[in-house]
């Protein structure tokens, strides 16, 4: 045994360990088949009744559910980051380590997203047949979904790290839900939704980006003013989610 | 290099009560472990034990004092001192949906290992831990006990220049528990410093180079487990059960300890049988053994370190 020995070098770069820490939370995810296969049921329940009920209005819902989808990865992000770190304590075993803390929030949400986008893609791939979308549609959706991503990811483990006991956290999924998809105007056109709130509905990361999708999508015409409100909207929620969160996790990786 | 691995001074810390007073876990420790040092904090439930660790290992932040890693002040800047780090958290699980062979090596190459090393040392360290034949079954289907070692297995893979080891054996069965020894053993033969908290006695009596018996969020003590045994001021305990009448008498062979309504006597083969002729003169029982740590706990503490009062 040398004690001498100097300490061994160790290469560490403020991702270290992220495209492991994805496969990890990936593996762990892909073995919830069910709930994988059941993440758009509300969804699919939406599009019945709006089918049934307002048809005119499906091709809205449709463009909505995706959106929603990859909004619901931050409840998944919430409640997996609280789950692993009220119950297996594992937060403990990664802060502990060369891996960032940014890392570990990054990969556990690029690991869900990864895991969960199977469904989202069908709802996308119905929404660009069945709307249908434009190329350039697509790709402004795509846009949208990442950084929907981006935004609710980052709120997600913001809310998981607040908590000591996962009882408190399940109403807010509720919450969310019902605050950021069912309020808004994200499973029904905005045109619905009371007049004088309408630009408010844009400034929400769910209605706003269900909006500009379906301007892109060519059935939701939007004044200029308020397709430039709904985008610096998204963009600004986004980054300063994201900006929150990588702060917000350096921060938490060591306790107050 | 800097030969101390740990370096703690003054650590205070204090929890603010929600709705209650605040608490005070730990009031100024401070301690030094060198390198390739295995240490023990031995302590009762509450003690401060976990928060001191989670302290050092920059999982808390300290009210006021200081920590040093590697001579690297690890309270202004956790992250440079973490990749030398590596941490068993206590009633830490793994991942359910993942088997001790894929917890151990995700972990490793989450840490930068490249894939052949971390094949090799999760291989190696499921081996120690004695679950090779559980390695690839889900961790959910796996006892407490296996859990546990799965957690025990993907730390001491890293062989990680400070392992920060949180109860790490509780849950086990003896035969395990004897695993995990060994390979902390080996682990610190390699250079490894180790600092545990436990409060089984055997094991801080069997692992530990030195040990810091805790109270209150305060250190008692501090040295060998021989030498702690040895302040107690005999070779042989004396246990006179009921043997509070006959305390005075007692006392005159040597330090009493007390644990319940069981009188220790410490003292040495000199006094045996005069000790063992005034328990049963009073219709006592009374056993001998060699003086322990038990008695070397209740003398420094006051209590054991069983009660939970």
């Amino acid at each position: 045994m040398n004690l001498d020995a100097p300490l061994p070098t160790v290469r560490r770069s403020r991702w270290t360990g992220l495209g492991a820490f994805i496969g990890t939370e990936l593996r762990v995810q892909l073995h919830e088949v069910l709930s994988i296969a059941t993440s758009i049921i509300v969804q699919a329940v939406f599009l019945v009744f709006v089918g049934v009920l307002a048809r005119q209005y499906l091709s809205y819902t449709l463009v909505g559910a995706v959106v929603f989808s990859t909004f619901q990865i931050g409840q998944r992000v919430q409640n997996e980051s609280a789950w692993i770190r009220i119950d297996h304590k594992l937060h403990e075993l990664y802060h502990a380590s060369p891996m960032t803390p940014e890392a570990y929030f990054l990969g556990m949400s690029i690991g869900i997203l990864l895991a969960y986008c199977l469904p989202i893609l069908v709802l996308f791939t119905a929404s660009a047949y069945l709307v249908p979308l434009s190329v350039p549609a697509c790709l402004l959706l795509v846009a949208i979904l990442g950084a929907e991503f981006v935004f609710t990811a980052s709120v997600g483990y913001m809310i998981s790290t607040w908590f000591k006991n996962m009882r408190s956290i399940w109403p807010y999924s509720t919450l969310f839900f019902n605050f950021f998809g069912v309020l808004p105007p994200v499973f029904y056109p905005l045109f619905l939704f009371p007049k004088a709130l309408q630009p408010l509905a844009l400034l929400l990361p769910t209605s706003g980006g269900a909006a500009l999708a379906e301007n892109a999508a060519g059935i939701l015409p939007l004044p200029i003013g308020w397709i430039v409100l709904a985008s610096v909207s998204l963009v600004v929620a986004a980054s300063l989610a994201f900006v929150g969160a990588v702060y917000w996790a350096r921060r938490i990786s060591r306790e107050r | 290099m800097n030969s101390q691995a740990l370096r703690a001074e003054s650590v205070r810390k204090i929890y603010r009560g929600r709705g209650g007073p605040d608490i005070e876990a730990l009031s100024g420790v401070s301690l030094h472990v060198s390198r390739g040092e295995r240490i023990s904090l031995l302590g009762r439930n509450g003690a401060g034990k976990t928060t001191f660790l989670r302290i050092a290992s920059t999982l808390l932040a300290p009210t006021s004092g200081t920590v040093e890693i590697f001579g690297q002040d690890a309270i202004a800047d956790p992250e440079s001192v973490r990749p030398y780090l590596a941490v068993v958290p206590q009633e830490g699980k793994p991942f359910m949906h993942l088997t001790p062979r894929e917890q151990a090596y995700t972990y490793l190459r989450a840490r930068g290992f490249t894939r052949e090393t971390a094949k090799s040392r999760a291989d190696h360290a499921l081996e120690q831990m004695g679950l090779t034949e559980v390695a690839d079954r889900l961790s959910i289907t796996l006892s407490g006990g296996q859990r546990q070692r799965t957690m025990v297995a993907t730390v001491i893979a890293t062989e990680a220049p400070l392992l920060f080891l949180d109860e790490p054996t509780i849950g086990m069965d003896p035969f395990a528990r004897r695993g995990v020894w060994e390979s902390f053993r080996e682990l610190t033969a390699k250079g490894c410093t180790i600092l545990l908290t436990t409060h089984y006695l055997d094991e801080a009596e069997a692992l530990s180079q030195r040990l810091y018996i805790v109270d209150r969020g305060r250190l008692l003590a501090e040295g060998t487990a021989d030498d702690l045994k040895r302040s107690v001021g005999g070779t042989l305990r004396v246990s006179v059960v009921s043997g509070d009448g006959i305390s005075q008498q007692l006392s005159t062979f040597g330090p009493l300890v007390r644990d319940g309504d069981t009188v220790h006597v410490i003292t040495g083969p000199h006094g045996l049988r005069e000790i063992l002729a005034l328990a049963a003169h009073a219709d006592l029982t009374a056993t001998v053994g060699p003086v322990t740590l038990e008695e070397a706990f209740l003398r420094v503490v006051g209590r054991s370190i069983n009660d939970e009062s």
